[in-house]
Order: structure tokens, then C-alpha cells, then sequence
């Protein structure tokens, strides 16, 4: 107790310098804990919507479909499968497409998309598509039309395309009897989500239209997307209805997309190393502080020394000392981070000026910080250890003092 | 009863370029209840007699003899024990611990003895009553004069009930009032107390108080006379 109260009074016996090593602790802390908060926000945001736009949780497919995206390898009883899957415990909803390869034309220009047909009410389950077109954008397949199929396309492809709401776009596409058809259809709406690459690929229209003008047998689809209540349960999820239905392809979406299962990995490393990397630079900085303190109060350790205090009371007492010194600097460095952290969560970073290269790789150009609670207690425990470790070779110093020689010192 | 048997030990340095006797062949014994002053010249070797019977140093030969337990035989851990359980000391410096109050610091040396709370707190303010500063138990050092620093310093040697005292030079940054003040109050606790004091001293005052004066040049004792 009272080596407490020594080592507690000794951290603010000069005031300034503690005060300094706290400010460089804290600041550490905040860059650390900022860029990872903005990263971990990225990635997030990144990862909502590649599930809410692009892959949902889990898909089925034919399993010879991906191959070349061939519109005969449809799966057969579409809504037997529908329904024996959404009593799966843990699958949240899910919606059947038909996807066709097609060739997008207009009077000015021309290029190749993926034409989704959709269950309208059920798709708006799984896809949020329907919530990335604004209100002077149109609609998600919402206005009738008797003469021709409506159809949903991105901002990037309209404007590729020179195409505006009610424009005319011909989709040409191989239909399931192998003959080539080509269909006008009048565009309801203009969706923008944060990923320029994917809008640029993706048009929907209703499934009953396109089932209708590429012959595709009633009750067979391309694909069943599905979500479910916890994105880490998809795998298992994903088995199960593999081993429920053998004669089709399940992946969930660590297999359909890699490169955000990597994502998630890579983040959670970027923030050890980011971390280590300052605490390490922390932990030079703490060692030369203790190291000054020692050489300053050399005397008053040999004087302890001298009336009997053993060595290993000495080694506890500088561990005490860093470590209380750091811990002070890492709770103000989190307080200061987590009210900065809260504000950028709200306000966000706005990263406009670069908004062309952000959105190509599928990045929202406004970023949310975040990050939970774990982190926080986590970079607490690492600044604990590296103070521990960085108090060893002070406080060695300080036990290896020849107490007669210390007392002498000025 | 001789707490203190010294057989002709010395203390030579060899890290200087010629080697250095600070004590040579220095036989000695103190008994309970001295009241001991060791004088001379500067570098005669009081100091490194001190630090040689306080356990601070370990004689080149020779050996020290401490309540029947011979101090240079014990492990550098050992000795640390050994020395916080029969050795106060009282440094010219006062060297109180800054961040604590003048309580704090006698208290200190009991809680490493891992002395109960209570026996500490009663302990602890009889002490600084013992020494006049019954009054100035929650000052910090910085908050005390110097004599009143190294009042607070003999209440913290004596904190331990050690077998003796080591003073090396006490009153040398003292004035005159504070410098009898504190000779008093030693002078007091080795008659009620029966407390054992050595002190190193170039001061005429404290060798006037003292009941026996050793004195010591070029590391050999040249005279010992009990008053």
C-alpha cells in the first residue's frame, strides 16, 4: 500500500515532465485509435454494403452457373427451395433472381451488364438497391408500364449510356431456347450506390418480364440470395443448406467475395500494427523518461536502499511508477480518442475531393469512424504491458545502484 | 554487552591509480548505550567506518561482528534485511522521502517490517512526539526547516527499534539552535531509552555531548577516550 501511495505521489513530482510523457502517450493513443476507428469505419461500411447491395449474406446457385454465367443452368424449384430455406434458424430472408449476360445499347453508346431480375417485395428483403435511388431519381420498378419492361439503372451507366429517367435502352441477350432477343426497356429509375464498378455492371428489372422475354421455365431462377441474423453464422448456415440440397452450389460470402472476407482480417491486423508501432515508439520514450527520474533521484534510492529497502520493493516501485504514469496517459488519450471517435461517427469524414478513386474501389467517400468497446480495453491492456516491459531496464538500473556510491551523488 | 565488535578490519579502493587505505587495521568495540562520536580530519576514513559498520560497504578484510551475527558474510539481500531491522541511520542530508508527509516517512520504514497498521500509527506519532513534532505529523519535508527535516529523520531511524544509530555528520547543515535542539533530543532517547548512537562529526558541539570520542587519521584509530 504504501509503495502505492510512494509510486502514485512520485509520477507528479515533476509535474511538467509527467505531464509531457502523459501528452506524448495521449496523442499516440489518438492517432492510433483515430485512423483505426476510420479504417474499421471503411471497412465497415464497405462490408453493410456488400451484403445490403452486392452479395447478400449467402447465394445459391446452379452448380455449373458460374462458370459462364449460362442462362439454362437455372435451379429447378426455385420456391421449394425458397421456402426450405427460410426455416432455417438463423436465415433472416431471402429472394430468388434471374440473372441474364445482356449487351445495354443506346443511340449513343453500348456495353455489357448483368440484367437481374427481380421479385420486386421480396428482393427489397434482401437488397437495399431499392434505397439508393433518390426521389428525384425515379423509382424501384414501381411505375407500370403496358408497352414495354421498365428497368433500374445506376447513375454510372446512365450517364455512360447518356440514358435519363424515362429514356429507352435496348438489352440484347441470348434466351433460354439459345435465340437471340432483343428488348426496349423504358428506365423507372437511377440508383447510385458507393461502389461505381458494381453499378456500372448491375440493371434490374422484374423477374416476371424477363422471365417472359428469355422463355425462362416458370419456377426455375439463376439465383437465391439470402441474409441472415449474424454475418459470422454464414458459413455454418451455408453448410447447412449445402448438405440440404447436394445438387446445388452454396457459398456464403467469405467465398463469394474474398477480398472483403480479407477485409475484415486485414483491418484487424492493421490495428495490431499500428498499435505496435506506437507503443513501441511509447515504450523508447517511457524508458528514457524512468531513466532520466532515476539519475535525478539517485541519491533517494540509495538512501532506501541504505535504511532497508530490498531490491525487489525498488524494481516494484519504478514498475509502479511507469506503469501508473502510462495508464494515466493511455485513459486520457482514450477519452480524448472516444470523444473524437463519437463526434466522426456522427459528423463523418468527408473525403469528396477524391470521391472518382474512392467510390472505383467500392468505398463510401463519407466515412463514419468506429470502433467497440473491445478495442478500447484492448489498447488499454497492450499500453499496460508496454509499460511494463518498458519500466524493466529502468528499474534494473535502479536495483543495481550501490547505495553508498548513491547517497554520495548529488 | 558490546553490540558493535570490529577486529582489525580495512578498506583499501583499488580503482584509483594508487591504491587507497581509507581504513586500516581498525580494532573496535561499542557497547550498549554508547553515546559515540568518531572525529577527524576529512578523508581520515569516519565515513567509511560508518558505511563498513552500517552494512553500506564490506571490508576489504578483517570482520564485523553485529549482536553475534557477522554482517560481511551476509548476501547483499540479507544484508538489506539485517539493516532494517537493527540499523537506524541519520544522513547530514536528512534524505526524507519528498512525496511523503513527515508521518508518512517514519511509518514508512515499519511497513516494510510489515508491522501492523495500528501498531504503525501508535508507533509513529509517539516518535515524532518523542522528537517535537507532534505537531507537524501531515508536513511535507519540503514544508519543514532543516532541523525540523532531520528530527523526523532520527524518529524514522529509531522507527525500526534498532539495536543502534549510524549518524554521519547530522548537524552539518544545521544552526546552532536547531544543532542543540536535535543533540537533545538524541541525548534524551539514549538515556531513557538506553538507544545506542554513533555519529561521524567534525562539529564540536555534538563531540561535547558525546560520552566517548574515537578519533581516526589515515584510517587507524589514534585515540579513544571515554568521558
Amino acid at each position: 500500500m504504501m509503495l502505492l501511495k510512494i509510486a502514485w505521489r512520485n509520477v507528479w513530482r515533476s509535474k511538467l515532465r509527467s505531464s509531457v510523457v502523459i501528452l506524448a502517450i495521449a496523442s499516440g493513443l489518438i492517432g492510433g485509435l483515430a485512423s483505426t476507428a476510420w479504417m474499421n469505419g471503411m471497412a465497415d461500411q464497405r462490408i453493410e454494403s456488400t451484403f445490403a447491395i452486392e452479395t447478400a449474406h449467402i447465394q445459391l446457385h446452379n452448380k455449373t452457373f458460374n462458370e459462364n454465367f449460362e442462362i439454362t443452368k437455372t435451379i429447378d424449384s426455385t420456391n421449394y427451395v425458397l421456402n426450405e430455406v427460410r426455416k432455417i434458424k438463423g436465415v433472416k430472408s431471402a429472394t430468388s433472381r434471374i440473372s441474364i449476360q445482356a449487351m445495354a445499347s443506346t443511340a449513343s453508346n453500348n456495353t455489357g451488364v448483368t440484367l437481374i431480375g427481380v421479385d420486386k417485395e421480396m428482393e427489397k428483403e434482401v437488397s437495399m438497391v431499392y434505397s439508393k435511388i433518390d426521389s428525384v431519381s425515379g423509382n424501384y420498378l414501381e411505375t407500370k408500364s403496358r408497352v414495354i419492361p421498365t428497368i433500374v439503372v445506376s447513375k454510372a451507366l446512365a450517364k455512360e449510356l447518356k440514358l435519363k429517367l424515362k429514356s429507352k435502352i435496348i438489352l440484347t441477350f441470348q434466351n433460354y431456347n439459345g435465340d437471340l432477343n432483343g428488348s426496349p426497356f423504358k428506365v423507372v429509375g437511377i440508383y447510385k450506390t458507393d461502389n461505381s464498378k458494381w453499378d456500372k455492371r448491375f440493371v434490374f428489372a422484374k423477374q416476371s418480364d424477363l422471365r417472359r422475354l428469355a422463355s425462362v421455365p416458370k419456377d426455375e431462377t439463376h439465383e437465391i440470395a439470402i441474409l441472415v441474423d449474424n454475418y459470422n453464422e454464414a458459413k455454418k448456415i451455408s453448410e447447412i443448406i449445402q448438405n440440404k440440397f447436394p445438387q446445388i452450389k452454396s457459398e456464403d460470402w467469405a467465398v463469394i467475395q474474398p477480398y472483403t472476407e480479407m477485409m475484415t482480417s486485414y483491418m484487424g491486423i492493421m490495428m495490431y500494427v499500428f498499435m505496435s508501432i506506437i507503443l513501441a515508439a511509447l515504450g523508447f520514450g517511457i524508458v528514457n523518461t524512468m531513466l532520466m527520474v532515476i539519475l535525478e533521484r539517485t541519491r533517494e534510492l540509495g538512501m532506501l536502499m541504505a535504511i532497508g529497502m530490498s531490491g525487489k520493493r525498488i524494481f516494484i516501485m519504478i514498475m509502479l511508477e511507469t506503469v501508473f504514469l502510462s495508464l494515466v496517459g493511455a485513459i486520457v488519450g482514450e477519452i480524448l480518442s472516444y470523444t473524437l471517435i463519437e463526434y466522426l461517427g456522427v459528423a463523418g469524414i468527408d473525403l469528396s475531393s477524391m470521391a472518382q478513386g474512392i467510390e472505383s474501389v467500392g468505398f463510401s467517400v463519407v466515412s463514419y469512424p468506429k470502433l467497440d468497446l473491445y478495442s478500447y480495453v484492448e489498447i488499454t491492456i497492450m499500453v499496460f504491458i508496454t509499460s511494463v516491459i518498458a519500466s524493466i531496464y529502468p528499474a534494473y538500473k535502479a536495483v543495481k545502484l550501490n547505495p553508498t556510491e548513491a547517497i554520495r551523488s548529488i | 554487552m558490546s553490540v558493535i565488535k570490529i577486529k582489525n578490519i580495512t578498506k583499501t579502493y583499488t580503482e584509483t591509480e594508487v591504491p587507497v587505505h581509507a581504513v586500516n587495521g581498525v580494532d573496535l568495540e561499542i557497547e550498549k548505550g554508547e553515546f559515540t562520536a568518531i572525529v577527524g580530519p576529512s578523508g581520515s576514513g569516519k565515513t567509511t567506518l560508518l558505511n563498513m559498520i552500517g552494512g553500506l560497504e564490506k571490508p576489504t578484510s578483517g570482520n564485523i561482528t553485529i549482536n553475534d551475527t557477522e554482517i560481511e558474510n551476509l548476501s547483499s539481500s540479507d544484508l538489506i534485511d539485517f539493516r532494517l531491522r537493527n540499523i537506524g541511520f541519520v544522513f547530514q542530508a536528512y534524505n526524507l522521502i519528498p512525496v511523503l508527509t513527515a508521518k508518512e516517512n517514519v511509518e514508512f520504514i515499519m511497513s516494510l517490517q510489515n508491522i501492523d497498521k495500528a501498531e504503525i500509527n501508535k508507533r509513529t506519532i509517539s516518535l515524532l512526539e518523542s522528537v517535537g513534532l507532534g505537531n507537524r505529523v501531515n508536513s511535507k519535508p519540503t514544508q519543514l526547516s532543516g532541523g525540523q527535516q532531520q528530527r523526523v529523520a532520527v524518529a524514522r531511524a529509531l522507527a525500526s527499534k534498532p539495536q543502534f544509530v549510524l549518524a554521519d555528520e547530522p548537524t552539518a547543515n544545521l544552526d546552532s539552535v536547531s544543532t542543540s535542539q536535535l543533540l537533545e533530543i538524541m541525548e534524551e532517547l539514549n538515556k531513557k531509552e538506553n538507544m545506542t548512537f554513533i555519529f561521524s562529526t567534525h562539529d564540536q558541539r555534538v563531540v561535547d555531548k558525546a560520552h566517548r570520542i574515537i578519533t581516526i587519521e589515515d584510517g587507524k584509530i589514534i585515540s579513544d577516550v571515554r568521558k
